[in-house]
């Protein structure tokens, strides 16, 4: 684990499939993962240009707050994808039948403070009226581990697909914090869907294998983590930036 | 650059010609003052349509000296004489106007006598006329002509009129009227302009008046927009035909069956859908072809250091992305464009396709300026069906100076024919499609956004 937290982080011409390999601009790309329930966003050259955005120091709060919002968007998307759907069969309006589905189970988002909450703009984009619940977790000062200080969720979450929202995955130890209180709520695990920007190598592995059946739905996996737990090369403090750099 | 690979061969015979690129041209010559102008604006008023134009010589005067200019002031400048006009320029618009192409007209200013910096453009007409005392003149401009009118009136009646239009709309004094009359204008008509009645199809006396005469070009106009427009169908079908045959190529896109995907879709062709919801659904779905479009764009490698002070090798996107909204249709596109871009530049064609014969038509049409240089350009259309006004809206752009490779179409739902069509004729164009629909699919989805 050790080697492959500090090794490299592969690059690639990235780059539309119609052009070819020698005509695409080279960039870093997310690190692979073999987890069944880890999805990575597809490194298309328009999701690198975005996180390009959101990690340069140089990018306004303006800026960041929008491109982040666009990589948002399309986690929540892929997100979705996960959730159950039926089948459904239709007349259009010209008189056509037409065989769709229909969105099956109730959902919520739940964010993790104070960064999670940046995402949760991103998420009502794409569901409209969808219930936010809040969970605050903070360092304890005497054990230096991570504390539950505060939640507020929908009462009836048990029955509800949970969207757990933290774009910065270091450590993990919030998350692993958090999707423990969802489960003594009553979520079953794999009813959670876990949205995050960028990961380390290393948290998100050891998140996979403990809780296999959640899902995690990543924008990009990350080089490592430096001496400090900072994920690297990262973009900084993303609840600074969204909210007050 | 115009390096087509062994792949297209086959597109080197798909050809689209829209209806503007067969361009008619009518010439009207006759003395000043003889009602050239308003034989040719009674034409257009009685056609009625908007690629009916008329094309006035006196743009293209030559620039003056400035001892010239002394010598207009003093009305002792020929303006009448072939040497005054500027035959080649007119020669070059009247050429690229026949072939499709967007001519820029200048600009004259009969206060200071020369061209002015800017100019109007002009594209896509399907009849133009060409009124001028000389419009009959140039030879190479002859061979251009399908309808050659000559207009007549009484020298007399010249004379009168002239004076009252420079007067009013000119600010020229009675006096040098007169004397620029039998200095320049008489002698001029006999040496230049009389002689081209001789070459005339049609010779129109008393001017305005001859209903008869208007008539009959108006009836003759009629019939070659009739045979263009039957042309145009035509052509449309026939490549509707060879697209047939060939599989749905690499550059178009379907969006992927995600589980979301065809869950939009489903709410969005529930008739029972509220308004409310289905602009929702609708700019959502759109906001993901247009994510998807922009993959299509060009990126280049870029260095950034992040807060920390790691470097992180990325990408920025290189040059304009800039869109054009087929209207109606594509401007329900622009909520969900501008998530993404929200300072998009944007443009807008007007194509409508006509009940009777299902031909599309160019109704209107404003593009960025520079469109030629960004680096790329989204065609956005809620819908297509067969494909003509995606056709021509492209060719729109193309004659405009875009790169086909630089042209991304993006479109809700599409007809695989219409596809194969679009594709057949550009093959470098790439596509981004939301749905695959049923052939022939009326076209709704504008009706529902936009709720009339």
């Amino acid at each position: 684990m050790a080697s492959k937290e500090t090794g490299p982080s592969p690059a690639q011409g990235v780059g539309p499939l119609y052009r070819p390999d020698g005509e695409k601009p080279t960039a870093t790309v997310s690190k692979e993962v073999s987890y069944e329930n880890v999805h990575v966003l597809p490194q298309t050259p328009q999701l690198i240009a975005l996180l390009t955005m959101i990690r340069d120091k140089r990018t306004s709060r303006a800026d960041f707050i929008f491109y982040s919002n666009r990589i948002i968007r399309l986690l929540v998307e892929e997100g979705l994808n996960h959730l159950p759907v039926v089948e459904q069969s239709i007349t259009t309006p010209v008189g056509r039948s037409y065989l769709g589905v229909k969105f099956e189970g109730k959902i919520c988002g739940v964010s993790i403070m104070r960064a999670g909450e940046a995402m949760e703009q991103g998420l009502r984009d794409c569901c409209r009226s969808v219930r936010i619940g809040k969970i605050l977790i903070q360092r304890d000062e005497e054990t230096c581990m991570p504390k539950l200080f505060y939640d507020k969720l929908p009462t009836d979450i048990a029955d509800r697909w949970v969207l757990l929202l933290d774009p910065m995955f270091a450590t993990g130890g919030s998350a692993t914090l958090a999707v423990e209180t969802l489960i003594e709520r009553g979520v079953p695990e794999h009813r959670i869907l876990f949205l995050n920007l960028i990961a380390s190598p290393s948290g998100v592995a050891e998140f996979a294998e403990k809780f296999p059946k959640l899902r995690v739905v990543t924008s990009f996996i990350d080089q490592g983590l430096d001496e400090k737990k900072y994920i690297i090369p990262g973009l900084g403090d993303f609840g600074d930036r969204y909210y007050s750099m | 650059m115009e390096s087509v690979s062994p792949l297209y061969s086959l597109s080197a015979e798909v050809r689209y010609a829209p209806p503007w690129q067969d361009l008619s041209i009518i010439g009207i010559a006759g003395s000043s003052g003889s009602g050239k102008s308003s034989v040719a604006m009674e034409i257009v008023k009685s056609l009625n349509l908007p690629w009916v134009v008329i094309l006035v010589m006196d743009s293209f005067y030559k620039t003056l000296t400035s001892e010239q200019h002394h010598k207009a002031h003093a009305n002792e400048y020929d303006f009448d004489c072939p040497e005054s006009i500027d035959f080649d320029v007119l020669v070059e618009t009247l050429r690229d106007l026949k072939k499709g192409k967007k001519a820029n007209i200048p600009i004259y200013s009969f206060t200071e006598h020369q061209r002015q910096p800017n100019t109007t453009a002009l594209y896509s007409p399907r009849v133009m006329i060409l009124e001028g005392i000389l419009a009959l003149h140039d030879p190479r401009i002859v061979e251009m002509l399908d309808v050659k009118i000559f207009v007549e009136a009484d020298m007399d009646i010249c004379l009168g009129r002239r004076i009252l239009r420079d007067v009013r709309e000119r600010g020229r004094d009675i006096e040098g009227i007169i004397k620029q009359w039998f200095e320049f204008v008489k002698p001029s008509y006999t040496r230049f302009v009389e002689p081209q009645r001789h070459i005339s199809d049609i010779i129109i006396p008393r001017g305005i008046e001859n209903t008869t005469a208007i008539d009959m070009v108006v009836k003759h106009i009629q019939r070659k927009l009739q045979e263009k427009s039957d042309n145009h169908t035509e052509a449309l079908r026939n490549l509707g035909l060879i697209a047939a045959e060939v599989e749905l190529p690499s550059n178009v896109h379907v969006l992927p069956s995600t589980p979301q995907f065809i869950g939009m879709n489903t709410i969005l062709q529930t008739p029972e859908t509220e308004q409310e919801d289905y602009i929702f659904y609708f700019d959502r779905l759109v906001s993901i072809l247009i994510e998807k479009a922009l993959d299509m764009t060009s990126y280049v490698s870029a260095n950034v250091e992040t807060p920390q002070g790691n470097t992180y090798a990325g990408l920025h996107p290189k040059g304009i992305v800039s869109a054009v909204a087929i209207l109606r249709g594509g401007s329900c596109m622009e909520t969900a464009l501008k998530r993404s871009i929200p300072d998009c530049i944007t443009g807008r064609v007007l194509i409508q396709t006509n009940e009777s014969n299902d031909e599309p038509e160019l109704h209107y049409l404003k593009l960025p300026s520079q469109i030629e240089e960004h680096a790329t350009v989204i065609l956005m259309d809620s819908q297509m069906s067969s494909g003509g006004a995606a056709l021509m809206a492209v060719r729109v752009l193309i004659d405009h100076g875009v790169e086909q490779g630089k042209i991304v179409f993006v479109t809700c739902a599409a007809g695989e024919r219409g596809l194969k069509r679009l594709t057949a004729v550009y093959p470098r164009i790439n596509v981004i499609v939301g749905r695959i629909e049923e052939e022939g699919e009326p076209r709704w989805i504008e009706k529902r956004y936009f709720g009339c």
